[in-house]
């Protein structure tokens, strides 16, 4: 393996060279924690490698409504912030998922999404908390939602010279991300759910990851959740839901319908769990009362 | 500096190196032209621990690192450690704990946790020592003596 590793320190010198390279000649590095190991068994032998590093894209900006994440922020540096593990319970879970902390603290959000892996711990609270992405390219800078920036397996409708800039998210909401393994650690879910609850529009989002073709939001079910509290039959009637609607394979780490079991138990705690976070989280109510 | 040099500050010392491909990692830069054989190559895909170093004090998987993408971070490897306060503590509460067997994790577990101790304030909870240790792993499944060098250092500090 050999390639010449290049440091653009604009976004725009960074597209120039991306347009200026043939597809599968160049590949672009962030964290490097799945692209070094697909540089080492070859599945990608680009002549020059792109690294980000160079590019202003670290950060963590809060405003009154919205967080928006650089997208070569390392994860470690998302967890570590004190605010998103309060106001954003279920992505500061499904960050403390993914590896460990010293792969943490080279792995980035726009690396993962980027990615498109069917398994990331990460794109389904994305998709959940209705992320959008911000992206850059040659014709200039565009932004559209998470969903729409999947395809399929390590496939996503960035163009080829298109680099993912930033992950805007909401200030805060209720949320959750829970996960079923064959161990622990040092691998990779069998499935994901995430939940969230946000106070606009249609409250529930339910997202699903290690289902097939990518992750996917689960919308039936959210409709069968039409008010800010529930019941348990509704609750139990959303998993139910989500756990037929979705597509499942079979592989070594999970039968299909051991996946499909799985979904309508953890859909059902998630849901259980961001209810009880709704309620830590207005606690002035009950002192009115 | 030509194409093919490259400078790294290695435990407080700036060290150049001629003739270093783009597509060296860290870890093979340490160990064969550093020539510090303390940092250990286990699976080299992120998984074990045991190629770990600290960049900017922040415990990093070597094998996952191209040496030049860390060109102008500071890098401690278990030698640096060994020279410093914390990190003679964590070794000498992992001796007396008898916390090594083959010994081949023992330098990756002595960064993750002298990272950890080596803040200003009181050491974090036991709990959180461990879930910090949650990427090295021991094949000789020695565990239960690593729990009480992690319980006897943090006592130590």
């Amino acid at each position: 393996m050999s390639f010449q590793l290049v440091h653009p320190s604009t976004p725009a010198e960074a597209v120039r060279l991306l347009s200026g390279s043939a597809t599968g000649d160049i590949a672009v590095l962030s964290g490097g924690t799945d692209l070094l190991l697909d540089l080492d068994n070859a599945r990608l032998a680009p002549k020059r490698v792109l690294s980000l590093r160079k590019l202003p894209w670290r950060y963590l900006r809060w405003s009154a409504d919205s967080l928006v994440i650089g997208s070569t922020t390392p994860l470690r540096a998302v967890e570590n912030d004190g605010e998103v593990r309060r106001r954003l319970p279920g992505l500061w879970e499904a960050i403390r998922d993914v590896g460990s902390p010293a792969l943490r603290s080279r792995a980035t959000l726009g690396g993962n999404l980027g990615r498109g892996s069917p398994a990331s711990d990460l794109i389904p609270i994305l998709l959940a908390l209705d992320a959008r992405v911000r992206v850059v390219g040659p014709g200039g800078v565009r932004e559209l939602p998470v969903d729409l920036l999947l395809q399929g397996s390590r496939r996503t409708t960035l163009g080829p010279a298109e680099l993912i800039e930033s992950v805007t998210l909401p200030a805060s909401a209720p949320s959750t991300y829970l996960w079923q393994r064959v161990q622990p650690v040092n691998d990779i879910s069998q499935v994901g759910v995430a939940t969230a609850f946000v106070p606009q529009g249609p409250h529930w989002r339910i997202a699903l990851g290690g289902v097939q073709p990518r992750a996917r939001r689960m919308s039936e079910a959210e409709g069968v959740l039409p008010s800010a509290r529930p019941s348990h039959f509704e609750v139990e009637l959303a998993a139910q839901e989500a756990a037929r609607r979705a597509e499942f394979v079979s592989d070594k780490r999970a039968t299909e319908s051991y996946r499909r079991r799985l979904v309508a138990v953890l859909v059902r705690r998630a849901i259980q769990t961001t209810l009880e976070r709704m309620s830590k989280a207005t606690p002035s109510r009950k002192a009115k009362r | 500096m030509s194409e093919n040099s490259l400078g790294l500050s290695l435990n407080g010392k700036p060290r150049h190196f001629e003739k270093v491909p783009d597509a060296e990692r860290l870890l093979d830069t340490i160990r064969w032209r550093a020539g510090l054989k303390g940092t250990k190559e286990g699976c080299r895909t992120g998984d074990c621990g045991a190629c770990m170093v600290l960049v900017n004090g922040e415990p990093t998987l070597s094998c996952l690192v191209l040496s030049r993408e860390v060109a102008e971070e500071k890098i401690t490897t278990i030698e640096g450690l060994s020279t410093e306060k914390v990190g003679r503590l964590v070794i000498a509460a992992f001796e007396e704990a008898g916390a090594v067997q083959c010994g081949y994790c023992t330098p990756g577990f002595v960064v993750a946790l002298a990272a950890q101790l080596g803040g200003r304030g009181p050491p974090p909870p036991l709990e959180t020592l461990l879930d910090g240790l949650e990427g090295n792993l021991c094949r000789c499944t020695g565990y239960l003596a690593i729990q009480k060098a992690v319980a006897a250092a943090r006592e130590a500090i």
